[in-house]
């Protein structure tokens, strides 16, 4: 019996239903380890990057799938490719930039060759390779690829469904935080280290209860009408409403961080799981690319967006709100980053966390600010990992 | 040669001065360092070097400086995790600009340490200040951090 196969007899003794989850979940290695295997390297589709981060044919972006490193191409019949970034010979690092514009990738270590649609294009000394040495076999190993509103997602399970399939409901609110038609422009990153395991931080973000939000006096918004959608059977959360414009109560010297300028106004927050926020706040648009450091430690890289067709002055101001709203350290959501760190300060004390507003409600009746939404996905997450039985 | 020798000390006086406020939580004294008309931003080198707008902080008139204070004492305290800081400040460059103004550049590494007790360093990276002498007094017309790191947690305080 595997160490994680004893522990998952005893954690699913006291896992008895997806509102109550005992916290040993959220620091075991054991459990990280399977996770790793069924989540990120299972059948789910990982959004990795935006069309906009790769803004020329032959750009390129390197990332990580959990540990994994990951070479995402754009090629010049303009297709996206992704790889892991490693040579197939000797398993060096193959690219270390973390973006750029490059037709081919050549390994320092044994000077290997190859393009960006991952071919093996040559080496030196190839004569004297072992006699069934096949360029063929030497290729960069690939991952599935797929796109939604210029989003880009990879698999590294070849069964896995189509995408299509696996955003289900979530999709329309995906393409409404992308603008619809994905034509983002790059504004920059926010890149921070939560001291908490990746589930801690995708629970706790992007919803929650707004009663966290002491920052909410800035905006006068206490939320909760929104309209919520849960996917089956990912549990993939979607909270779509209206922006409410800020009226100046004073309390800012410059309220320009928190006001609404565009004519979109639609609000929307996405958790597509495993573990990927989205969001479009007032004039923000950020993806948060998130990454499990191991067990204790997430790191996140918040990328923000504006529009190819921004003005330049909604670019200003898309930009001096991005900085200073929603990041990691943003006026709003420095008081979540508080919050996964501070969950996962006490998941070693053997104790339970729960889930209680809204739960025994039938699902229809439930409301944006009710935290049996978190369930879907915790019960999902009980039988993929046999919690369940 | 002697004015420049004696505004770099005022410069330099500036510079302690600057690290000695924040770590003592004194975030008045921080806005104080500021001239009528200025700005504070933090951005990282990753995105300078790509030619990316985004920063970490944007304070880019005093009233967003005012803010930030206003943030970090009336809003966020009780639910950010506090942390202790230390600044360690190196001047580099001093160039002048004419009619008091001067560019200056520093190294900083700036340690923290929790609640825990657990300790490390939360950025490190350069300033690049534009400041302004008017007889004795020194202050910042504007202060950029630019960060070498990714914070291995997240930020609450001015750099």
């Amino acid at each position: 019996m595997s160490d994680f196969e004893k522990k998952r007899a005893s954690i699913a003794e006291c896992f008895g239903s997806s509102a109550d989850i005992p916290k040993e979940i959220f620091s075991d290695e054991d459990v990280y380890q399977e996770e790793l295997e069924r989540f990120f390297y299972g059948a789910y589709w990982h959004p990795l990057a935006h069309r906009a981060e790769l803004t020329e044919l032959g750009s390129f972006k390197t990332t990580w799938l959990a540990e994994v490193p990951i070479l995402i191409t754009r090629t010049k019949e303009d297709e996206i490719k992704a790889f892991v970034n490693s040579c197939s010979h000797r398993g060096a690092l193959l690219e270390q930039r973390a973006c750029g514009v490059a037709e081919e990738f050549e390994c320092p270590y044994h000077r290997w060759l190859f393009d960006n649609k991952g071919s093996f294009c040559g080496a030196p000394g190839q004569r004297e390779f072992r006699p069934d040495f096949k360029r063929e076999d030497y290729g960069l190993a690939p991952l599935r690829v797929a796109e939604h509103a210029g989003l880009i997602f990879v698999t590294r399970d070849p069964l896995a469904p189509s995408l299509e399939t696996f955003l289900g409901d979530a999709a329309p609110s995906l393409s409404d935080c992308m603008l619809d038609d994905g034509k983002l422009e790059l504004i920059g990153y926010q890149k921070v280290i939560y001291q908490a395991n990746w589930k801690a931080y995708i629970d706790n973000d992007p919803y929650h209860a707004p009663l966290l939000h002491a920052a909410f006096k800035l905006l006068d918004w206490q939320g909760s009408k929104g309209e919520l959608i849960n996917t089956d059977p990912y549990g993939h959360m979607c909270i779509n409403y209206q922006v409410k414009h800020y009226e100046d109560n004073g309390f800012l010297n410059d309220p320009s961080a928190v006001e609404f300028h565009g004519t979109d106004d639609r609000a929307r927050v996405v958790a597509l799981r495993p573990v990927t926020g989205i969001t479009k706040h007032l004039d923000t648009i950020n993806i948060r690319f998130a990454r499990p450091l191991g067990v204790n430690e997430t790191e996140v890289h918040y990328a923000f967006f504006g529009h190819q067709s921004d003005s330049e002055d909604y670019r200003e101001h898309r930009i001096r709100q991005s900085s200073n709203l929603l990041g990691p350290s943003g006026y709003i959501s420095i008081e979540d980053a508080a919050i996964y760190n501070r969950v996962h300060a006490t998941t070693r004390d053997g104790g339970m966390a729960h889930f209680v507003k809204g739960v025994g409600k039938p699902k229809e009746e439930w409301t944006q600010n009710d935290e049996a939404s978190n369930t879907v996905w915790w019960e999902h997450y009980r039988q993929i990992m046999r919690f369940n039985d | 040669m002697n004015e420049y020798r004696e505004n770099c000390y005022k410069i330099d006086d500036l510079l302690a001065t600057y690290g000695y406020v924040l770590d003592k939580k004194e975030f008045e004294g921080w806005v104080s360092l500021f001239a009528e008309e200025a700005a504070y931003n933090v951005f990282s080198m990753d995105n300078v070097e790509r030619g990316l707008p985004l920063a970490y902080m944007m304070d880019d008139n005093k009233k967003r400086i005012l803010d930030r204070v206003k943030v970090i004492e009336d809003v966020w305290a009780g639910t950010v995790e506090p942390y202790r800081t230390r600044h360690t400040i190196q001047r580099n460059m001093v160039m002048d600009l004419g009619s008091g103004l001067y560019e200056v550049h520093s190294n900083f590494v700036i340690a923290y340490t929790e609640a825990s007790g657990v300790a490390g360093i939360i950025a490190m990276g350069h300033y690049e200040d534009m400041v302004q002498i008017t007889g004795l007094s020194a202050l910042f017309v504007s202060k950029t951090a630019f960060i070498d790191n990714t914070p291995p947690r997240y930020l609450v305080y001015p750099l």
